[in-house]
């Protein structure tokens, strides 16, 4: 650890957070005597003693924590979502759906619903928590700050591209767009390499897409907050009130993600219980391997949850802190 | 706001103050510039010391970081302080001449 580090390690650690990587690159350039470093220490001092100053750093720093809390927890969502719709595929005209559709495996099917529940509560909760967010990005958008438009138009884009794509597959399983290697009817038995690639190309798309939006929510968000005084961040508070609005929708979502994982990781013991021959076949993603497709579903949702969980934990310390 | 509330950062705050009042500058840029004119050499412990006070109280503003350098510019708010505090230097200075005229 060099001079700057130490020096940079007496002040507070909220003071730190707040402008400790500007205040390195400002000493790099002028720490040339010990009266340089008497200074330093006397500065540590006082931002030690002064009380209402540490308060508003725990503010700014809370405001932070929070939104940071609220961007992983949305990215947990974003790659819940993939993990959802890739169990949705493997269950979708397999044996397991048959076996659900007659209704004799009661606990199968319950586990079913309780993974469709969860995911209504969760797209509710980020809905409710995510729109006057979004809401006061597009009003910044179109008031103080028009290079934001740039970023709000790729979850825009993102979906087009996906709707784009559907259109041409639809075009190509219609018959007016043939081509070679694809054909028109597809079964479990008779499924080409050409159709494979195709749905391959809708499942890059649509994940190319999700990652491109979630990076565009982190980049507007926190580019809205940088933007605003920190102090009026903090206590005059326009993302401030937001943050703490979302906290309760985040709690719900996450703990929906983990309700999903779990009902996903007990219908796959069930349906592994009733018919274990369709685990080694290959009903899985593209015609994987039905059980290696569900465990890379399940780590997904697992990974998900996991990041979830770390940010529900920033944000509780940080109301914690401040509370 | 009174820029005596900062005690001993309420002047290098006015430094801070002038020097931002002809556009962004940084930690560096502010330091280099009230050197040049104010012939005043700040320290980067009372330059940062008064800079977290004077955007606490919303006197100047934090813009994004560029290359881990974060530039600061003066608010509508800082400008009002500014103005108020040199009239009352001038104010100070015209006295203090006309004083001294008479010894």
């Amino acid at each position: 650890m060099n001079v700057r580090s130490w020096l940079i390690r007496l002040y507070p650690r909220p003071w730190r957070e707040r402008y400790g990587e500007e205040f390195d690159m400002l000493l790099e350039e002028c720490l040339h005597s010990p009266l340089d470093v008497a200074d330093i220490v006397l500065g540590a001092i006082d931002a030690h003693l002064e009380f209402p100053f540490e308060t508003n750093w725990r503010l700014m720093n809370m405001v932070n924590k929070l939104r940071t809390m609220l961007l992983i927890v949305f990215t947990g969502y974003i790659g819940f979502i993939i993990g959802g719709l890739a169990f949705y595929g493997l269950v979708d005209d397999s044996p397991m759906a048959d076996l659900m559709k007659t209704g004799t495996d009661i606990p199968l099917s319950a586990a079913w619903i309780t993974v469709e529940a969860g995911a209504v509560i969760a797209l509710l909760a980020i809905i409710i928590g995510g729109l006057p967010i979004a809401w006061r990005l597009l009003r910044r958008a179109m008031t103080s700050s028009h290079q934001d438009f740039k970023w709000l138009l790729v979850p825009v884009a993102a979906f087009l591209a996906l709707v784009l794509y559907f259109a041409f597959e639809a075009a190509v399983y219609t018959g007016h767009l043939p081509i070679p290697g694809v054909i028109q009817v597809v079964s479990h038995g008779n499924f080409p390499i050409g159709n494979r690639l195709l749905l391959a190309g809708s499942m890059l798309v649509l994940i190319v897409g999700a990652i491109a939006s979630t990076a565009a929510m982190w980049r507007l968000l926190t580019h809205a907050d940088e933007t605003e005084s920190p102090s009026a961040a903090a206590m005059g508070q326009p993302s401030t009130k937001l943050y703490e609005r979302a906290f309760a929708p985040a709690v719900i979502a996450t703990a929906s993600m983990l309700l999903m994982l779990v009902a996903t990781i007990v219908w796959g013991g069930l349906a592994y219980a009733s018919m274990p021959q369709v685990f080694a076949e290959d009903w899985g993603l593209l015609q994987s391997n039905t059980a290696a497709s569900l465990i890379a579903i399940i780590a997904i949702m697992a990974l998900s949850s996991v990041m979830a969980c770390v940010g529900m934990a920033r944000g509780w310390s940080a109301r914690r802190t401040t509370a | 706001m009174n820029l005596a509330d900062f005690g001993r950062f309420s002047d290098p705050a006015l430094l801070i103050l002038a020097s931002l009042a002809d556009g962004p500058k940084h930690g560096y840029g502010m330091m280099s510039d009230i050197e040049t004119m104010a012939g005043v050499r700040l320290g980067a412990g009372t330059l940062y010391g008064a800079l977290a006070r004077l955007e606490s109280s919303g006197l100047i503003a934090a813009l994004p970081a560029e290359d881990r350098r974060r530039p600061y510019q003066l608010t509508a708010k800082g400008a009002t302080a500014l103005r108020e505090q040199l009239n009352l230097l001038q104010k100070l200075a015209t006295t203090g001449l006309k004083r001294l005229a008479t010894l």
